[in-house]
């Protein structure tokens, strides 16, 4: 027995394939990145909803029979695999046997598989008390219609929807958090309830003919005390009024305080809230922008951006500034981008991920540089550098494009002084915003580009002018006709606007 | 006093750095410092024609004349003090061309208020520079180089002398690329100060006092503003 057990356990250990599908699995019930798990939960979705439709409109109107096949037994079956699935992926009891054998064979001691075995389905077991597995549990049994009581199970379907509804899971979270206080309450709650209902009972059972039994006197008291109050049992007598009175009172204040409990839990965490959904929001699209400070340069830049914009998160320490890109409009969240788990929570492997750091301090910047590029070299880096002479820091620490301020306002004034015609065409074609923009082309394999030579293309036809060519990080100013175009190569290019768009759009139509 | 002569307020992060480029230039430059230390600094640095004076004093701000100078260039690094001297100025001498820098999105409109005719705003230059390292990063990191002249290639402004063989032919036929310059722009006499960038689309007819703006290596920029002095080009 403990050899089959044992061999079997190896077995598995080796094959790949188990691990790799029992992984997959995994993803596609737990994880996040699993493109077909989006389909697996409208599936699941689906069945609850319509097996839940059948029941209640079965309550009034006949159903065909099929209707009532499809839900005894496909929607039960689904449930039924899901939970076991659910129940397999939970913890890896060949793993336990096999790391077990091997311990054993190390210290020379006579391998014991109950123990392990034990250990491991006990963990299982945790697994199934939880209440999610309850609720999955219970949910595969169908209503039984004969049995009135049995149509409770439908409940356990719905609430099985609850797995997909984030606010609920948030909810709970939040009220995780006050559980001191509501536990508190709810022991105040009994109390009150017991001692009411005792003494409404020793004082009416023999004169009010609603009150007949102990449980009558503690119903009647949780209907007063939460201020309900259906009247189906009324005190009678002026002791049983005076003790509805206290009660009453007593119900208000529990209310009150219940109520402030939960709100104040809610206004605690609602910023918390918020800002975990924005960086859900924005780990779905596939590039975003981290604007790490919201200082007078982010300020400017978001009020120089046209038109909305959409995959981008700031990122404050200070709580006061947070509040002010709030009120501007923006989603900002209360982090420091400086601390690995700030940015760790960003979809790192499949985003494109470009970083702005633009705190004032050269120290806080290099240091989210840093940061980022120990967490993904992937993510891209523009730095804000206000020391010219601690460039080669920021250089060393990985920054993709460095900023500084200082020197480019520096240079545009010495540039505005010696040469001012020159500034306003240098200004214009750096703002963008006139007739004229220096733009890149990237040429990539399939272009029409490829291949042909630099005098063969109609730049001047279309009103622009080919500055020159960045190939293999080399520029090459204003190359002769005869230099061919190469894939990889980018083009540098003037012109207006609709000149560049029209250019491209050539070239890439012509594939 | 000369054409290019520059009045220069502040030697701070920025009048330092501005005032070796102007230097560097040749052109004429007079440095104002409120602050001691700066002050000694420019010293320091070799500049000649420093004065130290308290630039809240309208009087001693008369007493410099700055209607001789061809341009009034503020730079202090009080912000405050940077627009009450934009004030001061423009109220005492209104032909004066001024140039401002800003460190704010509030003082780039109060500078403008007191009458500053360029107002070069720190912020606003970055966050451009942002968006174009976003949209185009080869192309931005092209540009910065020639407008630094990293690379050897940079911009320059000539202008059209007389009996150029320049003189008479329009932006459409002309190719400078034989002498290894592009031209990018120009600015026509004939049709008022604006700039024109050769990429508009439009024809224009060069002519004298016209001035070019051509982009390309530095010694071809330098023989190519020599040649255009000949009657005859030799390519």
């Amino acid at each position: 027995m403990k050899q089959l057990f044992l061999s079997f356990a190896l077995k598995l250990r080796k094959s790949k394939r188990y691990k790799e599908s029992k992984a997959y699995i995994w993803e596609l019930l737990n994880g996040t990145s699993n493109p077909y798990k989006k389909y697996l939960d409208i599936f699941i979705i689906f069945l609850i909803v319509t097996s839940v439709f059948i029941l209640v409109y079965e309550v009034t109107n006949p159903v065909p029979i099929w209707l009532d096949y499809y839900d005894f037994y496909f929607v039960s079956f689904v449930f039924f695999i899901e939970y076991i699935l659910r129940l397999w992926v939970h913890n890896d009891l060949s793993k336990y046997i096999v790391e077990e054998y091997r311990d054993a064979q190390f210290l020379h001691r006579e391998f014991k598989l109950w123990p392990v075995l034990k250990y491991g389905l006990k963990e299982k077991l945790n697994y199934m008390a939880t209440p999610s597995a309850i609720v999955d549990l219970l949910a595969i049994f169908p209503a039984y219609r004969p049995l009135r009581v049995l149509r409770i199970f439908v409940l356990f379907r719905v609430l099985k929807l609850l797995r997909y509804a984030k606010s609920i899971n948030q909810f709970v979270e939040v009220i995780k958090n006050k559980r001191f206080e509501l536990l508190t309450l709810l022991f105040l709650l009994f109390f009150i309830v017991g001692t009411a209902g005792i003494a409404i009972y020793v004082l009416e059972e023999r004169i009010n003919p609603e009150i007949t039994s102990i449980f009558d006197a503690f119903y009647w008291a949780l209907v007063t005390i939460t201020t309900v109050g259906y009247g189906d049992i009324a005190p009678v007598t002026d002791a049983g009024r005076a003790i509805s009175m206290l009660t009453i009172i007593s119900g208000i204040a529990m209310i009150s305080f219940a109520t402030s409990v939960i709100v104040s839990a809610f206004s605690e965490r609602l910023s918390e809230i918020k800002e975990n959904r924005i960086i859900e929001q924005v780990n779905k699209s596939r590039s975003f922008l981290i604007v790490c400070g919201y200082g007078q340069m982010a300020k400017m830049f978001f009020r120089q951006k046209k038109g909305p914009m959409e995959n981008y998160v700031i990122l404050d320490k200070d709580l006061k500034r947070v509040e002010q890109a709030r009120k501007d409009g923006y989603k900002v969240v209360h982090e420091d981008a400086s601390r690995f788990e700030t940015l760790s929570k960003f979809n790192v492997e499949h985003a494109n991920i470009t970083i702005l750091c633009m705190a004032e301090s050269d120290v806080e910047n290099i240091y989210i540089t840093l940061n980022a590029k120990s967490i993904s070299r992937k993510m891209k880096v523009i730095a804000r550098v206000n020391d010219i002479s601690i460039v080669s820091k920021f250089e060393y620490a990985g920054a993709d494009h460095l900023l500084m301020p200082n020197q480019v306002v520096n240079t545009m004034i010495r540039t505005a002084i010696t040469q001012p015609t020159m500034y306003k065409a240098i200004h214009a074609i750096l703002t963008g915003k006139s007739v004229a923009r220096i733009d890149e082309m990237h040429v990539h394999e399939e272009h029409s580009l490829v291949g042909k030579s630099v005098g063969e293309l109609d730049f001047k036809v279309n009103k622009l002018l080919f500055i020159g060519l960045e190939r293999d990080g080399e520029f090459l100013f204003s190359p002769p006709t005869a230099e061919v175009i190469q894939s990889y190569d980018i083009l540098l290019l003037m012109g207006r606007k609709i000149s560049l768009e029209y250019f491209r759009n050539k070239h890439e139509e012509a594939l | 006093m000369s054409e290019r002569s520059i009045l220069l307020f502040g030697y701070g992060s920025h009048g330092k750095f501005i005032a070796k480029g102007l230097q560097e230039e040749g052109f004429l430059l007079k440095i104002i410092e409120s602050n001691h230390d700066y002050y000694l600094q420019a010293k320091d640095d070799g500049f000649m024609d420093v004065e130290h004076m308290d630039v809240t004093n309208d009087r001693l701000l008369e007493v410099l004349n700055p209607q001789n100078y061809e341009q009034l260039v503020c730079v202090m690094e009080d912000e405050h003090l940077n627009v009450f001297l934009t004030l001061s100025l423009r109220s005492l001498f209104k032909e004066s061309y001024i140039l401002s820098i800003s460190d704010s999105i509030h003082t780039t409109k109060k500078l403008k208020m007191a009458g500053a005719n360029k107002v070069i705003d720190l912020y606003e230059v970055s966050a451009n520079k942002i968006h174009n390292i976003l949209k185009r990063p080869v192309a931005t990191k092209l540009l910065e180089n020639f407008v630094s002249g990293h690379d050897g290639i940079s911009f320059k402004e000539m202008l059209i002398p007389k009996n150029s063989f320049l003189e008479g032919m329009t932006t459409d036929e002309v190719d400078f690329s034989p002498h290894g310059v592009l031209l990018i722009g120009m600015i026509d006499e004939a049709l008022g100060h604006a700039f024109v960038f050769i990429t508009a689309g439009i024809t224009h007819e060069l002519n004298y006092g016209d001035t070019i703006v051509c982009i390309g290596p530095e010694d071809a920029l330098n023989r190519f503003s020599e040649e255009i002095k000949k009657k005859e080009s030799q390519i």
